[in-house]
Order: C-alpha cells, then sequence, then structure tokens
C-alpha cells in the first residue's frame, strides 16, 4: 500500500529542487562578468563610479537572503 | 607600476588567495613581525573568557551525545552564528581583503562563492539532514545503504577532509601568529593545538559552539568598526571611496570591473563549483545540525548563518576597496622596495592600524587568532566523532557501544587528533601546501555531497554505486590537482601544468555522479534492492521526523 504521506513530500522535494534551481541559476550568472556576454556589467552606471557589476555582486547577496525568507515562508506549515 | 606587478606576481605564483581561502588556511609570503604586547593581552582576555566557559560546559559534557552535539539544545540563532564562526575563517577576513587590494573586484568572486552554499543548505539539507541523523552526515548515508560499508567509506572521506583541512589550517596558523603576534612558528602551533585540545576534551560541543558564537561576533563587530572608520574617511560615501582607490591604485578605474586577476570565465567557474558544493560537504558544517533541538531550528540555522556571512561578505566590499584607498601610497605600510609590510595578509590589518591605531590592530590581530582556534575547534569535534561515533560505536560496536568506553575513545581521539595537527603543521611548515588546502573543498565537492545528495533525493542510489561513486570522486579529484598548476607546476617544478585548473570540482563533481548512476543503474544485487526500497520509508522520515 502507498504511503499517502508521498505526494505530500514529493510536492515538498519538487519546491526544494526549484527553489536550489533559481539559486543555482542566479549565482552562476555571476560568471558572465568575465564572459563577452556580460561585458557591459562591467561599464559605470551614470555619472559616479560604481560599476554594473558590483552592483550585481551586492544584489546577489540581498537576493538570495530574499530567496531564502520567501522558502521559509513556503515551507512555514512544516511537516503536519 | 613596478610595486602592482610585484603584488600580483606574488600572490598568483603562490597560488596564495584562492587555494589558502579554500581551506581558511594563510600561506605565502610571511615575515614575522616584532611581539605585539596589545594583541597578546587581548588575545589573552579572549582565551580566559572561553576557557571559562569550556570549564562550565564540561560539567554538563558527561555523554558522548553531549559531546557531539551538545544535547541538541543550542537555538537556531545561536547555531546560525556559530556555522558563521566555523566558517568566516581567517583567511576570509585577511584573504579576501588582500585579494581585492591587488585586484579589486576580481576579489569578490571568493565572497561571493564563500556565500553561495548557505542557501543551498537550506533549501536541500538543513531539515532533512537534521530529521534523519544524529550525529553526523554519515547516520544519514547509512539510513538505507548498506550499514558497514558505507559507514567506512563516509568515515575516512571525513577524515581525509579533516585532516587536510588541519594542516591547511595549522600551516596557515603558524604563519599569521607569526606574522600578527610576533611568535615562533612551533610554538604558535603548539598553542593552538593545546588550546583547541582544551576546549574541545573537556568542553565538546558545547565549547566549541561557544568559542565559535564569541569568535563570530567579535569578527563582526571588528570588521563593521573598520568600516564605519573607512567610510568616515570618505564622508559616509561609498562612491568616494570607490573614486579614491581608482585614484590610488596602478590600474586605475580598471579594479571596478572583472579582469584584473582572472580573465577565463571557466576557471570562474571551476572556483565556483568547489566553493559552493565544496561547503556542501564539509562534514564539521553538516555536524552543525544537530546540535538543535528540532527540525524547525535547523532550517533557522540555516538562515540566520546567511545572513551573518551575507552581512560579513558586504562589509568586506568596503573594507577591501579602503584598503585600495587609504594604503597605496601612505609609506607607513610598505617597504624601501616597495612591497607592503608584511605581505599582502597584511593589508586588512594594515587598515585596522590606518583607521583605528594601535588598540583596532591588536584587537583585530587577537580575533584573527581566535578565528583559527574556533575552526581548528570545529574539525577537531568532527574527526573526533568519525572515530568513535562512526567507526567504533557504529561500525565495530554494531550501534551498542559501551557508553563510557565511547566517550572515552572520544577523547583519545582528541587528543591524538591534537598531537597530529602539530606533528603535520610542523612537518609542513617549509612545504608548498596550496595543494592540501584545495584537497578538502574539492574532495568534500566531489565524494562527499553527491553521496549525501543522491541519498536523499535519489530513490535509485544504491550501496555499490555510492562506494564507486565515492572513490571515483577522490581519485579523480588527486589526479587532476597532481597534475595541475599547485602540484605540477608549483611542488614539481614543471613548466606548464597537464590540467590548466587549480579546482577540478568543476570536472570531477559531474564524474562522481555520473558514476554513481552508472554503476546504481547496473546494479541487480540484492542488496541494491533494498537499498532502492529503503528510499520511500528514508523520504517520509526525513519530512516528518525520526518519531513518527
Amino acid at each position: 500500500m502507498v504511503d499517502p504521506r508521498l505526494d505530500y513530500v514529493r510536492v515538498k522535494t519538487r519546491r526544494r529542487l526549484v527553489f536550489s534551481a533559481i539559486h543555482l541559476l542566479l549565482y552562476f550568472s555571476f560568471a558572465l562578468n568575465w564572459s563577452e556576454l556580460g561585458k557591459g556589467l562591467g561599464r559605470q552606471l551614470g555619472e559616479g563610479p560604481m560599476t554594473g557589476s558590483m552592483l550585481m555582486f551586492v544584489i546577489l547577496v540581498l537576493l538570495f537572503l530574499a530567496i531564502e525568507c520567501i522558502f521559509l515562508l513556503f515551507d512555514r506549515d512544516g511537516a503536519k | 607600476m613596478s610595486r602592482f606587478r610585484w603584488l600580483v606576481l606574488a600572490l598568483l605564483g603562490s597560488g596564495w588567495s584562492l587555494s589558502s581561502f579554500a581551506a581558511g588556511s594563510i600561506e605565502g609570503e610571511i615575515e614575522q613581525q616584532a611581539l605585539n604586547p596589545t594583541a597578546i593581552v587581548m588575545f589573552m582576555v579572549f582565551v580566559a573568557l572561553t576557557l571559562g566557559i569550556t570549564w562550565q560546559a564540561a560539567k554538563s559534557t558527561t555523554s558522548s551525545a553531549a559531546f557531539y552535539n551538545a544535547g541538541g539544545k543550542i537555538t537556531g540563532l545561536q547555531n546560525g552564528a556559530a556555522i558563521a564562526g566555523d566558517f568566516m575563517s581567517a583567511a576570509s577576513f585577511l584573504g579576501i581583503t588582500g585579494l581585492i587590494f591587488v585586484g579589486g573586484f576580481d576579489g569578490l568572486i571568493l565572497s561571493l562563492g564563500a556565500f553561495g552554499a548557505w542557501p543551498l543548505l537550506m533549501f536541500l539539507f538543513a531539515k532533512r539532514v537534521r530529521n534523519l541523523g544524529s550525529f553526523t552526515f554519515v547516520d544519514v548515508v547509512s539510513k538505507r545503504l548498506a550499514r558497514g560499508p558505507i559507514r567506512i567509506v563516509a568515515s575516512i572521506g571525513t577524515i581525509a577532509v579533516v585532516v587536510m583541512y588541519l594542516i591547511a589550517q595549522m600551516v596557515g596558523a603558524g604563519k599569521l601568529i607569526q606574522l600578527l603576534f610576533g611568535l615562533p612558528y612551533t610554538a604558535a602551533v603548539i598553542i593552538v593545538s593545546a588550546l583547541v585540545l582544551a576546549y574541545v576534551a573537556f568542553g565538546g560541543m558545547l565549547a566549541t559552539t561557544w568559542v565559535q558564537i564569541i569568535k563570530a561576533m567579535l569578527l563582526l563587530g571588528g570588521v563593521t568598526l573598520i568600516a564605519i572608520l573607512v567610510l568616515a574617511e570618505t564622508g559616509f560615501s561609498f562612491g568616494e571611496l570607490l573614486s579614491m582607490a581608482t585614484a590610488k591604485h596602478p590600474k586605475g578605474d580598471a579594479i571596478l570591473s572583472p579582469g584584473v586577476v582572472f580573465k577565463d570565465p571557466i576557471q570562474i567557474a571551476t572556483i565556483q563549483v568547489s566553493m559552493l558544493f565544496g561547503t556542501l560537504g564539509l562534514p564539521h558544517i553538516l555536524m552543525r545540525l544537530f546540535t538543535v533541538p528540532d527540525m524547525r531550528q535547523a532550517k533557522l540555522s540555516a538562515f540566520y548563518a546567511s545572513v551573518f556571512m551575507g552581512y560579513f561578505y558586504i562589509v568586506l566590499l568596503v573594507l577591501g576597496f579602503g584598503t585600495i584607498a587609504l594604503l597605496y601610497g601612505n609609506p607607513d605600510f610598505f617597504d624601501a622596495d616597495g612591497k607592503i609590510i608584511g605581505g599582502t595578509n597584511m593589508a586588512a590589518i594594515h587598515i585596522a592600524t590606518a583607521v583605528g591605531g594601535d588598540i583596532l590592530t591588536g584587537f583585530m590581530s587577537a580575533v584573527s587568532f581566535a578565528t583559527i582556534l574556533a575552526v581548528v575547534a570545529g574539525l577537531t569535534v568532527s574527526g573526533a566523532a568519525a572515530v568513535s561515533h562512526d567507526l567504533y560505536a557504529q561500525v565495530i560496536k554494531q550501534g551498542e557501544p559501551d557508553p563510557t568506553m565511547e566517550l572515552r575513545i572520544t577523547r583519545i581521539a582528541v587528543f591524538v587528533i591534537g598531537v597530529v595537527a602539530v606533528l603535520l603543521g610542523i612537518a609542513f611548515e617549509n612545504e608548498n601546501v596550496a595543494f592540501i588546502a584545495v584537497m578538502p573543498m574539492v574532495t568534500a565537492a566531489s565524494v562527499t555531497f553527491p553521496i549525501l545528495f543522491l541519498s536523499l533525493f535519489w530513490s535509485g542510489l544504491t550501496t555499490r554505486g555510492a562506494i564507486v561513486g565515492a572513490l571515483t570522486g577522490f581519485l579523480s579529484s588527486l589526479t587532476l590537482i597532481i597534475i595541475g598548476p599547485q602540484v605540477w607546476v608549483s611542488v614539481m617544478g614543471n613548466p606548464e601544468p597537464l590540467f590548466p585548473y587549480n579546482y577540478p570540482a568543476l570536472f570531477t563533481m559531474p564524474l562522481a555522479f555520473f558514476v554513481i548512476w552508472l554503476v546504481s543503474v547496473s546494479d541487480q544485487s540484492e542488496r541494491g534492492q533494498q537499498d532502492r526500497a529503503n528510499y520511500h520509508d528514508l523520504l517520509v522520515r526525513s519530512e516528518f521526523g525520526t518519531d513518527e
């Protein structure tokens, strides 16, 4: 007999993998800075010295934390 | 320009920052400095405080369980701080700041690499590992696979990672303390080992946790203070700080964009893969998930660790560019040959001197020493648990050990690890240990991570697949490191490496996954059928807890 809790666990597993995939996509996008494709990121933003690459670093760190918060909200129901 | 060229050549030639950062060691050009009494007094205060905590912790560390996981009574916030304290090594602070000092933006790849693992720890492992294990990650993988063989393989993997990490730490500790405190190398190695023995042998995981928490808070407090003082020099304008940095650095505006130190995106990807998946496979980090009382606190641990480390790496951005803006051109920090005094490792300490004088310098030097103690203590607990819990209690005694004997073996293991650490630290004093510093991260990414991930997320995994895949991951990592720049060129003296990258995990980890898959799907043995059948039960328990 199939354990009815398995469906619930599978939903949670899919959620874990989706969040992980989003995270990995963002994480490895940082390597674009060193490629031809991401060359524009190295340019300065407006009049100030800040470049797109530096801004991307800060945004990625903050985005990772935000994604973790969203994951915690989704996972708030626990295992009940 | 000659000063800049010297710095870059020194950095790249020794392979210093990248490899040392991997396992958190410091190596490369080191010059023993004059005795630093302020730093020594501040460090003595730290030692007195942590030994007092150890004395208290020793009263409650009367069983192996208390030794391994502090009785599971650490809160998520405390554990998050301890994880941050365990991972934010002296090389994170000194190494990344030094790399930004030399190459500007390129140093940030190490910051992101070090930070990237923590969200994944929460998504993939925190809850499931906490629910399935008791004291080590080996408990988790042995839940569905053949207990004896997989425990032996995974424990040997743990011990290998811990020993390699320890060598890098001890050599780094000796050199760092020589640099910061003016103490001789051998004395520094013995002091580190003796203090760690005192913390761990008597206070176990509880004392280790508090050492790591205190160190994390001191480090975060120190870098925050330096960042505020640096920004105060520029009217609290980060833009002005960057303008000052580009005006002082020989490479000018180029330091705000990628390409000063690293050119190749594949090289960047090798660093990213090794640091991300290597961190997720580090046994002493995974062990911290068992110190909390429940799965919710395990998830919160990972979250709080992310918050602390995210903050730390963003503040290092200010410190790194602060070193460029305030140190270049200041003769107080360069010798007659135009070299930065003490080498690039010292840039982070020099910036403390530049903005805070001798008191702040002494404080940050003491924090750097405390940092090493916290990391070595975590490694020692993990290594001792692999011997006494995974091998003695679970393999030799088949899960029914005599509790008194197990605790005794744990303490003997701690002592042996301490002695081995001193001997290896002294033996490797004058060796090029860059490749040893790379090994733990690559091994963890290619051996520990694939086994743990597939045991939790793939029903088809079998014991045979896990063992063959683990061996493949280990041997391929070893081979590619030997024929890579760290050993083939730096140690063996060949002109060109046979394999071009320092971090082979980009290639060895997928190979390990492929071999595990191939061997598992072709495994028709009775044990293989049982391993697959065990999966659904493990899956349910991983989400609902072991009390179901």
